[in-house]
């Protein structure tokens, strides 16, 4: 079984993290991830030790478990770039504190990293209000460049098609062909995907949230620092990890907000999807990475995710997945593996390490930490 | 001219601007100055509110505007509510009550929310939206601060037929301390008014040693309008001028409620994850009759109904319910 830990900071709690029914657990492993959340409060999303915390937690797993194979999620700069008003200086000077993050987590931890950079970020120019179509449009907060389209009227794609800040409209069977969906896939892909310019975003009915300054620029490309080989796809990766943990302990490193125009490391330029399709920071991209499948489908761009969300669903602390993917990196490496991230609480699904501790929070309102134990078999 | 929404009653006139900077003076008229501008339009569970003993397991439509009339120091949407209105308008939805009503349909909605900021700061546009919604036959309710005057009060409860009021700490000196205001009477007397007319929940955020002494005083206060009104706790997530201070021990919290829970039916403790505190028990025999995850920031969520929603399966005490237990994607609308 699969536990969740919660920590909300002075109190713990322990969950089957399938059906999330609370429940008592003793053992080694719980233990080191219980001790380690208790000794690492997470700061927030934009405090200026939120990426230390990322470190100081990996460092402070490896002592205890000694793993082979490590996830890292650097989200700091991302959220501080997105809500902050910086100047030039200042956001150079952010970037350069996580590298310097990354570059002691490497020199302390002797690991053999691979850095991947999720994409530059740009300056919000405006919105499109597709808020008052016929059909509904479904677009995520942290999503600027696409939205889904259902039930959409005559009158709504030709408002859609004349608008000068949308590249295009691309219908369901081209995305479905780009990347050969299963009919089952195929269900939850919107009629449309819309797709914005770049700079732009899209404003649809939606939950109230913070208003953005910057947002992720167009990806077609995302840099990747890979000693042990020069992958030219984003699918090249996983397998260039699984050739370096033959010889090496190996830490995957995810910087978001981190673009080709600002990556230090010596890099490949990498492609970060499929023809007009490229990855945004998030679930899929990440899957991508960890399994070297495009995993577009499984939580599609513009779905309706809202109708998944009855009170049957599994998984109730991981967002809107409603399985554990298949096929990710660490679920399928025999060695020890650990993640540590403070993006979202996703970093336990897309990677599949034994152990996980990641920030629990939403919308920048920080509610602790959630440590995740998929396997205690192999201390 | 006097502004008569809230009891801060400002003079509004020659481009003079009240607490909240939603209402003008405009030829002897008190006007709204955005009308019909969204802050929000989207699909919550309707634990997540909070509203627990309000059509359980109902998908709500959430609005909200922008501006508020208090001035709470540890407010957690601080980015929208106490952001000078004029200054969000560019992000804010642009709709009509009537187109409200059908993005509440094209959602799958079963009842409309205002939250986010205070109601009362947008009563016009609210009060268009109610009659379109009660032509629909779509419930509405709001989380509210509760400071509205008497007249505004009688608006209010024309608009909604649940509330989930604010009551943020019991003295007079918190709430001028932490909120803004010069007295909690107006609230008090709101809630005992409204208690009489609707359904009504309440919450309390609580601050270690800014009003966690106050626990007992408003739980006596609660449970000498109606004992089975039920009660939120809130642990206090610190934000907005309050982001330094410490998070509050949930243990400390949990204990001091226990006066509470003898004198009231139903009180929850919440607002982080995982919290043991938002099971609906019977409170004639302790029997579990709802059961909910607390999912923190993530918001709250029915897991298992286990009541007809009128009586305890165990003892048969009635235990309170507005409407019945609703099915997330079932788009029927229940009044």
């Amino acid at each position: 079984m699969s536990m969740a830990i919660i920590d909300a900071r002075e109190w713990q709690n322990i969950f089957d993290l399938r059906t999330g029914a609370k429940i008592e657990a003793d053992s080694p492993v719980v233990n080191i991830v219980r001790g380690i959340q208790g000794h690492h409060p997470y700061p927030g999303d934009t405090d200026p030790g939120s990426n230390k915390w990322v470190s100081d937690v990996a460092l402070d797993i490896i002592e205890k478990y000694q793993p082979q194979l490590v996830f890292l999620a650097y989200a700091g700069q991302y959220f501080t770039n997105r809500y902050t008003p910086m100047t030039g200086d200042e956001r150079a000077e952010m970037f350069s504190a996580v590298f310097s993050e990354v570059n002691r987590f490497i020199a302390e931890s002797g690991f053999t990293p691979i850095i991947i950079g999720t994409g530059n970020m740009t300056d919000f120019k405006d919105f499109i209000d597709v808020s008052k179509l016929d059909g509904l449009a479904v677009s995520t907060h942290w999503s600027a460049r696409y939205a889904g389209l259902h039930n959409p009227s005559v009158s709504d794609l030709k408002y859609l098609e004349k608008h000068p800040k949308i590249e295009r409209i691309v219908g369901r069977n081209e995305l479905l062909g780009l990347f050969g969906a299963s009919p089952a896939e195929a269900a939850r892909v919107p009629e449309y995907l819309v797709l914005a310019k770049e700079g732009y975003t899209f404003k649809t009915a939606s939950g109230t949230l913070r208003k953005a300054l910057m947002i992720p620029a167009n990806g077609f490309r995302i840099p990747v620092f890979c000693p042990g080989g020069n992958p030219n796809e984003i699918t090249d990766i996983r397998g260039i990890v699984d050739a370096g943990l033959k010889k090496d302990r190996v830490a995957v490193i995810i910087l978001e907000g981190i673009g080709m125009g600002n990556f230090p490391w010596q890099n490949t330029s990498c492609i970060n999807g499929r023809d007009w399709y490229y990855y945004e920071p998030g679930e899929a991209q990440y899957l991508t990475i960890m399994t070297g499948e495009h995993r577009v489908f499984d939580y599609p761009t513009g779905y309706k995710y809202f109708e998944e969300d009855q009170e049957t669903k599994e998984y109730p602390f991981s967002g809107y997945f409603t399985s554990l993917p298949e096929g990710t990196l660490a679920s399928q490496f025999s060695g020890k593996s650990i993640a540590v991230g403070n993006k979202s609480m996703f970093m336990h699904m897309v990677t599949g390490a034994d152990l996980s501790i990641e920030c629990f929070a939403r919308n920048l309102y920080n509610q602790g930490t959630m440590g995740v134990v998929h396997r205690q078999d192999k201390l | 001219m006097r502004c008569n929404y809230c009891e801060w009653r400002c003079e509004l006139g020659n481009g003079k601007l009240g607490v909240c900077k939603m209402y003008v003076e405009d030829d002897n008229v008190i006007k709204e100055r955005f009308p019909n501008k969204w802050s929000n339009c989207g699909i919550s569970r309707i634990e997540s509110i909070p509203f627990y003993h309000a059509y359980p397991g109902s998908r709500s439509l959430t609005v909200g505007t922008s501006g508020c009339n208090f001035n709470c120091k540890y407010c957690s949407n601080a980015f929208i509510a106490k952001e000078d209105p004029a200054l969000v308008q560019d992000r804010m939805l642009d709709y009509s009550p009537q187109e409200i009503i059908r993005m509440a349909k094209k959602l799958g909605c079963h009842n409309i929310v205002f939250n986010v900021n205070e109601p009362t700061v947008s009563l016009p546009t609210l009060i268009e939206v109610g009659k379109e919604a009660k032509a629909q036959g779509i419930p509405m309710g709001c989380l509210t601060n509760g400071y509205t005057t008497e007249e505004s009060t009688e608006l209010l409860s024309s608009v909604f037929s649940f509330f989930n009021i604010g009551l943020k700490g019991f003295s007079n000196q918190f709430n001028k301390d932490y909120i803004g205001i010069p007295s909690v009477e107006p609230v008090l007397r709101n809630i005992k008014r409204l208690a009489g007319m609707a359904h009504v929940e309440v919450v309390t955020p609580v601050i270690q040693s800014a009003n966690d002494d106050e626990l007992d005083a408003i739980s006596d206060f609660i449970a000498g309008i109606d004992p089975e009104i039920p009660w939120h706790v809130f642990r206090l997530l610190p934000e907005h001028d309050m982001k330094e201070v410490d998070y509050p021990n949930i243990e400390a919290i949990n204990n001091s409620l226990e006066t509470a829970r003898t004198e009231l039916a139903h009180v929850y403790f919440h607002n982080f994850v995982g919290s043991d505190w938002v099971n609906t028990l019977c409170p004639g025999c302790g029997h579990v009759v709802i059961e909910r995850f607390s999912l923190g920031c993530g918001g709250d969520k029915l897991h298992r109904f286990l009541y007809d929603g009128k009586y305890c399966p165990e003892c048969h005490r009635e235990i309170r319910l507005l409407g019945k237990k609703m099915e997330w994607n079932n788009v029927e609308v229940q009044s």
